[in-house]
């Protein structure tokens, strides 16, 4: 699992990093703002679709979660912890 | 009042103690009021937009005076005291200390906040809770502008007071036996929103003092005819309001810390990473001001500066997330009222934060800048993350305070209703903001899709009404006849609680 978050957090930034240089990049001359404006936009398009991919993901997963692991499932059982008591 | 019922002592005995259970219940007994008087303006504001036109509140004044009073209110004299209160009951027993570093300053920056409240309400200002010049600066009517401006002053004192003492009681006065990394997160959770007031607020206590001159008509700071420039002020202002929001949001997390992991019966996933996730959220908070003023004129590289420092409070923001479902993957939960509404506030800060992203983007933020977006951003964030956090919490916390449980299923009702009455509000408000509604107005253009719209939130805004008038009927009911509750284990789950009435010192 932490496993899995770490490799997900190193794809995210991965992803997200040569973005953010390709809009650095860009001249700062004034004949350029049409360039620019077009690059942020393309930057905000591809930014909403990675937030609504993870945000549909992270919800789902959620309410899973919370529909799996709840206490009156068929299938809950005590963690490991309740035993000794430890938490 | 769990310690007044074993033993049963004079209200000033609790009124002038310096005892942080003492300190901690007035902090929460004073939020819960202004928290209701907050709620009852924005009940009055949905009412007045239910309908375009005049409905019940005569002129736009006295409309904005309510909407001034109602983000004050419910921002500086319930979020902010509320977390106090939470803090005073539980950072000294977590680190393992008799009371706060300074109990007397404790207890002041408590008594701080009465008086300022009162210069709040009882002057009833109208520039919204930005005071944003130069209107603020030149024609907004004194004295009601004059006393908001003490009252602020006063209550950023208490802030920059209790969080002093916050940091030393963690830093200064934890067992030596405990390791700061073993120091629960919700103690964490404090020291880190304290040191943020340490770092933020002088900025805005200056330009407080700055704006009071501006009126007084000694400086010109804030006022173009003088010379001066109003975009300073804001400046000055984000600088500190910014950070405020992780202040703000950063004890309501560190609450879910304490009630996820109990209700599912294992401990948080993560311990390292939510450390980790606060000090980051902590720095990178100040990274991001000036994203609330992309309309003001800065260079494209200024924007897109704080754009990057914008969204790189999304990761550690994750952590969280991601922290809390792990801990709840392979539980067993319970879903008593404290843990439905922590649930609840992790997925409504999940779509708060999703907002927050997009609007961060400039070509975006220039759509939806000063409309009703940034309105349910905002709420979306304080109500359905720092509020839901907090109440859930106070659940959480009653059988401590009163001895007794309150009522489940009326809880659970409470919880439904807010949550529904939160979702209709504020994504209706995300969605009447790309319409092109503009914020804080009295009045709008009679185009159907507005009407409607307007219509859905003012009747979500009427549901949570009812419900949190269903939960004041819960609070007080129970703390008089409800069951007596189980003080080392309310709800029957097993495991160590912080209980409050385990504090070892006497009241004094």
């Amino acid at each position: 699992m932490a496993r899995a978050i770490v490799l997900m957090s190193i794809l995210t930034v991965l992803v997200i990093l040569p973005m953010i240089h390709l809009v650095f990049a860009e001249p700062a001359e004034a004949g350029q703002y049409i360039n620019r404006k077009a690059e942020i936009w393309n930057l905000f398009f591809k930014m909403m679709t990675i937030a609504f991919t993870v945000g549909a993901v992270v919800s789902g997963t959620l309410i899973w979660v919370v529909w799996r692991f709840r206490e009156s499932h068929p299938k809950a059982k005590p963690t490991k912890y309740e035993e000794k008591g430890e938490w | 009042m769990v310690l007044e019922l074993a033993k049963p002592r004079p209200i000033w005995q609790i009124m002038f103690s310096t005892h942080h259970t003492d300190v901690g219940l007035l902090y929460t007994i004073m939020s819960i009021a202004f928290f209701f008087l907050g709620g009852a303006l924005a009940l009055g504001i949905r009412a007045e937009l239910f309908l375009p036109g005049s409905q019940i509140i005569g002129d736009s004044m006295t409309f904005n005076r309510m909407f001034t009073v109602h983000g004050t209110t419910l921002i500086f004299l319930f979020l902010l005291p509320f977390a106090s209160a939470v803090g005073n009951y539980f950072v000294p027993i977590m680190v393992r200390y008799k009371d706060m570093a300074y109990p007397k300053l404790n207890a002041i920056a408590f008594w701080m906040i009465p008086p300022g409240g009162a210069l709040i309400w009882l002057g009833f200002a109208d520039f919204s809770w930005y005071a944003t010049p130069p209107y603020s600066a030149i024609s907004a009517p004194g004295p009601a502008a004059d006393m908001w401006i003490f009252g602020l002053k006063i209550l950023g004192v208490s802030s920059v007071l209790g969080s002093i003492n916050f940091v030393v009681t963690i830093l200064k006065c934890k067992h030596p036996d405990l390791p700061l990394s073993k120091v629960p997160l919700l103690a964490w959770s404090f020291l880190s929103s304290s040191l943020i007031v340490l770092v933020a607020i002088p900025s805005f206590a200056a330009a407080l003092v700055m704006l009071l001159t501006d009126r007084l008509g000694v400086t010109g700071f804030f006022d173009p005819a003088k010379g001066g420039d109003p975009i300073a002020y804001q400046h000055l202002f984000w600088f500190t309001f910014h950070p405020e929001v992780y202040v703000l949001v950063i004890p309501a997390i560190g609450m879910m810390y304490e009630i996820i992991p109990r209700f599912s019966r294992r401990p948080i996933f993560s311990q390292s990473s939510g450390i980790f996730a606060f000090v980051v959220l902590s720095i990178v908070g100040f990274s991001s001001w000036a994203h609330h003023m992309y309309a003001t004129g800065m260079s494209f590289t200024e924007k897109t500066v704080f754009m990057v420092g914008t969204l790189a409070a999304a990761p550690a923001s994750a952590m969280h997330v991601f922290n809390f479902i792990a801990t709840m993957w392979g539980a067993r939960m319970r879903f008593a009222t404290p843990m439905m509404w922590s649930v609840g506030g992790i997925a409504l800060f999940f779509s708060a934060g999703a907002g927050g992203v997009a609007n961060a983007a400039m070509p975006f933020d220039f759509i939806t800048h000063d409309s009703y977006w940034v309105v349910g951003h905002f709420h979306l964030f304080v109500m359905g993350t720092i509020a839901f956090g907090s109440i859930g919490f106070l659940y959480y916390m009653f059988p401590y305070i009163t001895g007794r449980m309150y009522n489940e299923t009326m809880g659970k009702i409470h919880f439904i209703m807010s949550f529904i009455g939160t979702v209709m509000v504020f994504f209706t408000q995300h969605v009447l903001g790309l319409y092109g509604m503009p914020r804080r107005v009295f009045d709008y253009m009679p185009l159907p899709e507005y009407i409607i719209m307007n219509q859905i939130t003012s009747v979500g805004a009427m549901i949570i009404g009812a419900s949190m008038a269903l939960w004041l009927f819960n609070m007080l009911y129970s703390s008089a006849k409800g069951k007596e509750a189980n003080m080392d284990d309310p709800w029957g789950l097993g495991g160590k609680y912080y209980y409050p009435h385990q504090a070892k010192t006497p009241h004094h």
